[in-house]
């Protein structure tokens, strides 16, 4: 790796006032798990990198009204084991638990990741379906944005120069939801997903029929994905094989996967197709029995 | 550009001076002589150079040396106690869990850390724990084999 | 016969040093001003080099040195055939080809300095398939092959390396008998062996201008010899110190970057280390041979093969200097004839120039893929004939005093014993649990490898034995094994014998670890040292009037003569012995049809095996080998295209993970016949090459679906499904 100059402040604004000194010049760190291996095989060379590591107040899981807060310093395996998670958004608790190895977790940030913008991560494929908004500081203050419209390109987000990922809110699920994190890795065990998919179904009072679906896809295009076109065909439908296939032929158009060692284009868009009718199924039936366990 | 940093490796304070690219991995084998952590894929994926980091299991060859500063390091070295081999390591010895040693240290490592967490896995908990430590050699039987062994004798 | 040590289950006694860190590889290896070295590699194919420039990279703080060509002689190295310069001198012939060296005070800096030299190119035409570099008009990759040292003499074409054939009775007459004739072409990946320790190596010149050596090579005294080839420095100038080898699998017998660290540290006056990342390992670590391979059988009525044509192009890459045997070919062409009696056979391998990474061997060199081919190929033929795919097998299987294709006559067959202990214990003829799941057999066998060894064997004062051998660690458990030997044949307790590795100036020679002979060739010396050793033990028993097992005495009745007792014996095992070694595999495989999915629900891996040494050591051989064999399989590939290599990342190339490996149940059949000691044989690479056509036929089982070419992705399954399902549609148009 190059000679880089390496600043670890203790709070965010000090974070702030070094992000200005350096511009362009400097990358925030926060687990490494991305970034340095990126500079070791030198494609990334700052002049500075700036560590997060020591900040306080980043690192807490806490309950806000009806939503969980994850600060932006919360590991993977954090979240992945946290008791608040695991109760009040087990979903999101499993999906984190996909990432990698438990090494890897240990160090990689939630921040880190969103700001990384890797569509083949699976931590925002869930996130984007649970309507996450991420929290941003920068020079001019705080701003909060959809997680939707935080991911721009490949690799490339919403933050203006100096901003900093502070944290994400989640909103938990509503009663009567079922919600399913499927990841389609069919070469070995660690992997990125060929195809990820994070569905949520809430059910209609009667328990059966569908009130309203979110379909978040990972993998598949230059940024993690809704498929609104399958969404918006589920309400008021019953779980069955043709508004599956339906909602299935849908989320294809609206993929643009790239081909790569994990698949072609062309197989990333069957499997879609495949795992969304897995994921919708499994969300569908996780409410219908959350929908009988409440009445 | 050096920093200074203070590090505790299996219980021992050092204080080095490392460049800031400087990886955790090579400042304990170059810096600090102790190559029992080995360099194997360079990107965190094998597990050859995992080691404990405040007790947690990490990649080092893609930590740097400045992330553990004033934090504790435990690898392959001190795992044994005097001259008493740890479980795992007796465990690994005994049932063949190692062909050419190359990821030993950090399957040792990382099966001391399951341990600590869960003295008794289940094989699939094993395997989970585990994912992340490659073995071109023994093709993993003996592995999960050696693990279960060591489990049931720090129970016993 | 009991034996005391023989066939006992001992752990691995040697591995306090593994188990604890303290083992030193060549990479640990640290002397006082110790400096590193970094290569600079080729971005480009095919390319004349215009102009090297190195004056920024030598201005960086921390450089030691630069060299190029123009500043070494202008050798060619090889392992064989000499066609490879240690620096790119005027032409690059693929992408990651060295074309400068840098040594500086850490590998960061040298790698920043490697940034700053500035080389200028020029494009030349490429030829990157072997089917397409063997055509005329193909752009050619040396002018002259047939002038380098160790080249064969047949060319074809100048794209040939070399061609390997052989021939069994008339083949052209044998299809004329056959009743019908079948063709098949199959293709396997580009794979990496996959160790974990990436090539290193140290070398020193030491205050008497000897060169002292550490580096990651598995037969050190060849490494000697072409170390002094290439250095243009006497043999006996040159010591190469073992150190334990962090895996190998055939791919640890080159130079690699060993002369170039030697022209450094001479012109640097420091000890230099260089040990390649594992993005150079897959750029040019010569991994094993892609193939394309054509079978043609023809077979009688009754299910009988009367005759085969082979034809297997390798693409060898752009030299042919990583290929150790005579023939600079892969001897696993041989398995093309597979475990069958076939009377007429024409196999011709041909090994490719292309502007590849250079391949070289890999365990079980050519026979995974030619295996793959063959016993993909029979279940075709059967499922043709209506046949069981087993039955077919078992009317063709080798006997005993059957010809091989290499000239054996072959003893104690036990192929069809083997077959019939993998269908059982597979459960081969009871129905399938449910839809979507299958069952694939498939068979090879390996001979016992050949080589030649010394072993010493020393008596100590305290009454240990030390066995004083120059055979490297590569990770198998030999050094184990070749002190159970020497303690069976001394009646010792093993924790009485002690291995001590030795360096190249303790003996004259040794092939060194490779082709399945370690048991053999080491294990006979040390057996023939201890044996000796034992006379002179007696001897001198008889003379003090002590028994004979006062073995501290009477070493230390000897030490006050200023004597020791010591044995030596050189074990050369020239020629190959009759006896082979089958395996027989079966995998049960479920297809998701969904998805293509392949998992793979159980594997039996059956055995034809002589003595067992060590029973711990000879499993960990069979399970390591079957992995190796399911990850090339079902998942492992260097994706190349245009001569770049996509996945430059181990975490890209798919080793499998302990999560990936399937239920396995193992079968051995012991037959104390082989020539190793105690009757011993191989074990090394017989559980590899039948692992990825047993899942072939065990998804064509499943979902009626054939894969030619390997990997079995999830996506080819899928897509062939489509296909099978829609023969009217269109083709995918896209493919990974």
């Amino acid at each position: 790796m190059n000679a880089f100059d390496y600043r670890a402040p203790r709070v965010v604004d000090e974070a702030l006032a070094v992000l200005r000194e350096y511009g362009e010049d400097a990358r925030v760190v926060a687990g490494g798990t991305a970034l340095v291996t990126m500079m070791r095989q030198h494609l990334v060379r700052p002049g500075c990198l700036v560590s997060l590591r020591d900040v306080q107040g980043l690192s807490r899981i806490e309950a806000t009204n009806g939503a969980l807060r994850l600060g932006a310093m919360v590991t993977h395996r954090e979240a992945e084991v946290s008791p608040l998670v695991r109760e009040r958004l087990p979903v999101l608790a499993e999906t984190f638990r996909r990432v990698a190895t438990v090494r890897i977790r240990h160090m990689a940030t939630i921040g880190g990741a969103l700001a990384h913008a890797d569509p083949n991560q699976d931590p925002p494929v869930t996130l984007l379906a649970l309507d996450a908004r991420v929290e941003v500081r920068g020079a001019g203050g705080r701003r909060e944005l959809p997680l939707g419209e935080f991911f721009r390109d490949y690799y490339e987000t919403a933050l203006e120069p100096g901003e900093l990922v502070t944290g994400i809110t989640v909103p938990l699920l509503a009663a009567a939801t079922g919600a399913t994190f499927l990841k389609f890795l069919p070469r070995t065990a660690d992997d990125y997903a060929t195809v990820a998919v994070a569905a949520t179904v809430t059910l209609e009072p009667d328990g059966e029929r569908c009130r309203e679906a979110r379909i978040a896809l990972g993998s598949v295009g230059v940024t993690p994905l809704r498929g609104r076109a399958a969404e918006a065909l589920l309400p008021g439908e019953r779980l069955g094989e043709r508004v599956l296939q339906a909602a299935g032929e849908a989320v294809k158009g609206e993929v643009d996967p790239l081909s790569d060692h994990r698949g072609s284009a062309a197989y990333k868009r069957e499997m879609t197709a495949v795992i969304v009718k897995r994921a919708l199924t499994q969300a569908w039936e996780a409410a219908r029995r959350s929908a009988r366990g409440t009445r | 550009m050096t920093r200074v940093v203070r590090l505790t490796v299996n219980g021992t304070s050092h204080d080095v001076e490392v460049p800031t690219y400087r990886t955790l991995l090579d400042c304990l084998r170059y810096d600090l002589g102790l190559t029992g952590s080995k360099e194997g894929c360079g990107v965190g994926v094998c597990g050859s150079c995992t080691v404990l980091l405040d007790g947690k299991m990490i990649s080092s060859c893609i930590a740097l040396a400045v992330f553990a500063d004033g934090r504790e390091v435990t690898t392959v070295e001190g795992l044994a106690e005097d001259e008493r081999l740890h479980p795992v390591q007796q465990a690994f010895m005994d049932a063949g869990g190692f062909q050419c040693g190359i990821c030993t240290p950090g399957q040792v490592v990382s099966a001391k850390a399951l341990l600590d967490a869960n003295a008794n896995p289940s094989d699939e908990e094993i395997r989970e724990w585990m994912l992340g430590n490659l073995c071109r050699c023994t093709g993993y039987y003996k592995i999960v084999e050696s693990i279960r062994a060591a489990a049931q004798r720090s129970r016993a | 016969m009991a034996h005391r040590v023989i066939g006992k289950p001992i752990g691995r006694l040697d591995g306090i040093e593994k188990v604890s860190g303290a083992a030193r590889y060549s990479g640990d290896v640290t002397l006082p001003g110790l400096v590193w070295g970094k290569a600079l590699r080729s971005p480009l194919p095919h390319a004349r080099i215009l102009r090297i420039d190195v004056s920024r990279a030598m201005a960086v703080p921390g450089v030691l040195a630069v060299l190029t060509a123009k500043d070494l002689p202008s050798i060619l190295v090889g392992r064989r055939m000499f066609d490879m310069p240690l620096l790119a001198r005027d032409r690059v012939r693929f992408i990651g080809e060295r074309i400068a060296v840098v040594a500086a005070l850490d590998p960061d800096i040298a790698e920043e300095a490697l940034a700053l030299i500035d080389v200028e190119y020029e494009d030349l035409p490429a030829v990157f398939d072997p089917v397409e570099a063997i055509k005329d008009g193909a752009p050619i990759l040396h002018e002259n092959p047939g002038a380098y040292e160790g080249a064969p003499a047949e060319r074809p074409h100048p794209n040939v390396q070399s061609v390997l054939r052989f021939t069994l009775g008339d083949v052209e007459a044998g299809f004329r008998e056959a009743d019908r004739i079948f063709e098949h072409t199959f293709s396997t990946q580009l794979a990496h062996q996959g160790y974990l320790e990436p090539h290193a190596g140290v070398v020193a010149i030491d205050e008497e201008g000897r060169v002292q050596v550490w580096a990651s090579n598995k037969m050190p005294f060849r490494l000697k010899e072409l170390l002094s080839h290439a250095l243009q420095v006497p043999p006996a100038k040159i010591r190469v110190n073992l150190t334990p080898i962090g895996g190998d699998f055939g791919g640890k017998g080159s130079l690699m970057d060993l002369p170039l660290a030697y022209h450094l540290a001479r012109v640097t006056g420091r000890p230099v280390k260089m040990v390649m990342r594992y993005t150079e390992e897959l750029m040019a670590g010569n991994p094993r041979h892609p193939s394309v391979i054509t079978l043609r059988t023809g077979v009688s009525k009754g299910g009988r093969i009367v005759a085969r044509r082979v034809k297997a192009l390798f693409n060898s890459g752009a030299y042919a200097a990583f290929k150790p045997a005579p023939s600079v070919n892969l001897g696993g062409a041989s398995m093309g004839a597979g475990v069958y009696r076939i009377p007429h056979l024409s196999i011709e391998s041909f090994c490719v120039y292309t502007n590849n990474i250079p391949c070289g061997h890999a365990r079980s060199p050519g026979e995974p893929q030619m295996v793959f081919a063959g016993e993909s190929h029979m279940d075709m033929i059967a499922r043709e004939l209506s046949l069981d795919p087993a039955e077919f097998r078992r009317r063709n299987l080798l006997r005993d005093g059957d010809l091989l294709a290499n000239g054996h006559h072959l003893e104690h067959v036990r192929a069809s014993d083997t077959l019939e202990a993998a269908l059982k214990a597979s459960h081969w003829s009871e129905p399938k649990p449910g839809p979507w799941i299958g069952r694939g057999a498939a068979m090879t066998h390996r001979h016992i490898g050949v080589g030649f060894t010394n072993a010493r064997v020393r008596l100590e004062t305290d009454g240990k034995v030390t066995v004083l051998m120059a055979l490297p660690d590569t990770g198998t458990g030999a050094h184990l094994v070749l002190r159970q030997v020497v303690a069976e044949v001394l009646g010792l307790p093993i924790g009485l014998v002690e291995i001590e590795v030795a360096t190249t100036d303790d003996f004259a020679t040794d092939s060194g670890v490779g082709g399945s002979r370690v048991t053999h060739t080491g294990g006979r010396a040390a057996y023939h040292a201890a044996e000796k050793l034992k006379e002179q033990i007696q001897a001198e028993a008889a003379k003090l009037g002590t028994p004979a097992s006062s073995l501290a005495a009477i070493a230390r009745a000897a030490a006050k003569e200023g004597r020791t007792l010591e044995a030596s014996h050189f074990y050369d095992a020239k020629a190959h012995g009759a006896v082979t070694s089958f395996t027989a595999q079966v995998a049960e495989v479920s297809v998701d049809p969904q998805t293509g999915q392949v998992t793979v629900r159980h594997f039996t891996t059956a055995h034809d095996v002589g003595t067992i040494i060590n029973p711990i050591g000879h499993q960990g051989q069979i399970e390591g080998g079957l992995i190796q064999g399911l990850g090339f399989a079902l998942m492992e590939e260097l994706r190349t295209e245009d001569g770049r290599i996509s996945t430059l990342n181990l975490g890209d190339v798919k080793l499998p993970t302990i999560q990936d490996i399937p239920p396995l149940t193992t079968v051995l059949l012991e037959d104390p016949v082989g020539p190793g000691p105690f009757n011993a044989k191989a074990i090394g690479e017989g559980s590899i090459s039948a692992v990825a056509p047993a899942i072939a036929n065990a998804v064509a089982d499943a979902c009626g679906v054939r894969i030619l070419d390997l990997p079995i992705t999830a996506e080819k399954v899928y897509f062939a499904l489509r296909a099978k399902a829609e023969p009217q549609a269109p083709p995918a148009t896209e493919r990974s």
